[in-house]
């Protein structure tokens, strides 16, 4: 390289190394904006504020779905197998909707307080499975908290 | 001499012919159709084998198999990108006419997987997720490489003078290359609604083989893709970059002969 390519390269280099952390910063900066959702244990250990809207994810507790007598409103718990978080929707749940499914559930807490979702949000994992193995994969999630003895990640 | 190093200096030699740009343009003659031919195999091995052979997912059903579209392109908006910021360094530190000619030509292309990506991702989704679009971290990010790409095509052709625009790009496509780690570790670094990485997940991938194979097909046919129209490309630019010289104005003027 010659002198002149050389003090580009240098030139180049440090612009790449501001670059960074200039981007570091302002990442840091905006981290909690940035974070999709909380944990249930998040919101257990924030408490809830009843203006704000929460956007919580957890595995559907197993056994804990039930329909309430109008026919188009589910009750459910949402958990990290430490923490659980009671949720009211109305309407039609994602099909991927099931007991251990992750899900994200958008909306604001009442004074119960029950998240009252004015959205549910399915969210699959990294795994795809062929059909033939699916009741197994199913049975495993569904009992994913019998075993955990803290919280889990999805 | 050892075939190492015999091989080593094959390449070497390669590179530097295929800085001039009429070297780029005869060699470019020979390798496009093997880059389309190979494209052109590898795709459609991959759509057979990926449509029709691999199994459907036990909770997506065969709603999963847009995953053989939505995961090259998004694996190509990146790869593009990386060699965009690749070829603009090296045209500004050496000043390499080709190294520029490429960085501008994997625009429009990187900036077609990158809107081939989203789209997918949104109809995959719409039944999926039950939504067709959130600003979780992966969504927005990839958002943003899209119109860092328009950036970097508007940049090259809004300054007429053609080395001021290959410099300002270049500079451009060099300072966003931060934006790629960011899109690659989004799904780590923050909560997302967006899984993680599948196939190179800590303790191997995360399908089984007859689903996993198909998609390493695409994956290598979008790239050989990608190199066909970038060839291309490259060549309809060196053509017109080059066209006072005598080199272009003789071939043009053999292909007139030739063909009238």
């Amino acid at each position: 390289m010659s002198p002149t390519q050389k003090k580009r390269f240098t030139v180049i280099g440090l612009v790449l190394i501001g670059m960074s952390i200039a981007t570091f910063f302002a990442l840091q900066a905006m981290q909690s904006s940035i974070e999709y959702f909380r944990t249930p244990t998040q919101v257990a250990t924030d408490g809830v504020s009843p203006e704000r809207i929460y956007r919580v994810a957890g595995l559907v507790r197993k056994g804990s779905v039930n329909r309430l007598a109008d026919g188009v409103t589910q009750r459910f718990n949402i958990t990290d197998c430490q923490n659980d978080i009671s949720v009211q929707y109305t309407g039609i749940l994602p099909d991927l909707f099931r007991e251990g499914q992750a899900i994200v559930t958008v909306g604001k807490f009442d004074a119960e307080p029950t998240l009252i979702a004015s959205q549910v949000l399915a969210k699959h994992d990294e795994n795809y499975v062929p059909n033939e193995a699916a009741d197994a994969v199913m049975l495993a999630q569904a009992n994913k908290c019998d075993d955990a003895d803290g919280p889990v990640k999805y | 001499m050892n075939p190492v190093s015999a091989t080593w200096n094959f390449l070497y030699k390669t590179y530097h012919r295929l800085a001039s740009p009429r070297e780029f343009y005869t060699i470019a003659q020979y390798t496009t159709p093997v880059f389309g031919v190979l494209a052109f195999v590898l795709l459609l091995c991959g759509a057979y084998l990926g449509l029709f052979k691999a199994p459907a997912d036990y909770q997506q059903g065969d709603s999963f198999r847009i995953i053989y579209v939505h995961v090259p392109a998004a694996w190509l908006s990146l790869m593009v990108y990386v060699t965009i910021a690749t070829a603009a360094a090296i045209g500004l530190i050496w000043r390499m006419k080709m190294a520029f000619v490429v960085a501008i030509c994997s625009a429009p292309l990187g900036a077609t997987f990158t809107a081939l990506a989203l789209i997918t991702g949104s109809i995959w989704g719409k039944p999926i997720w039950g939504t067709w679009w959130t600003w979780d971290a992966r969504l927005t990010s990839e958002l943003i490489l899209l119109f860092l790409y328009f950036g970097v095509i508007a940049t090259y052709y809004a300054f007429e003078e053609r080395k001021t625009a290959e410099k300002a790009m270049a500079m451009l496509a060099v300072v966003g290359v931060v934006i790629v780690p960011i899109i690659h570790y989004s799904v780590e670094w923050w909560s997302s609604l967006h899984q993680g990485a599948t196939v190179f997940a800590e303790g191997g991938p995360r399908m089984p083989a007859d689903m996993l194979t198909p998609l390493i097909l695409m994956i290598f046919g979008f790239m050989f893709f990608y190199g066909y129209a970038l060839f291309i490309a490259a060549q309809n630019m060196v053509l017109n970059n080059e066209r006072k010289s005598k080199w272009v104005r003789e071939l043009v003027t053999v292909n007139i002969n030739t063909t009238h």
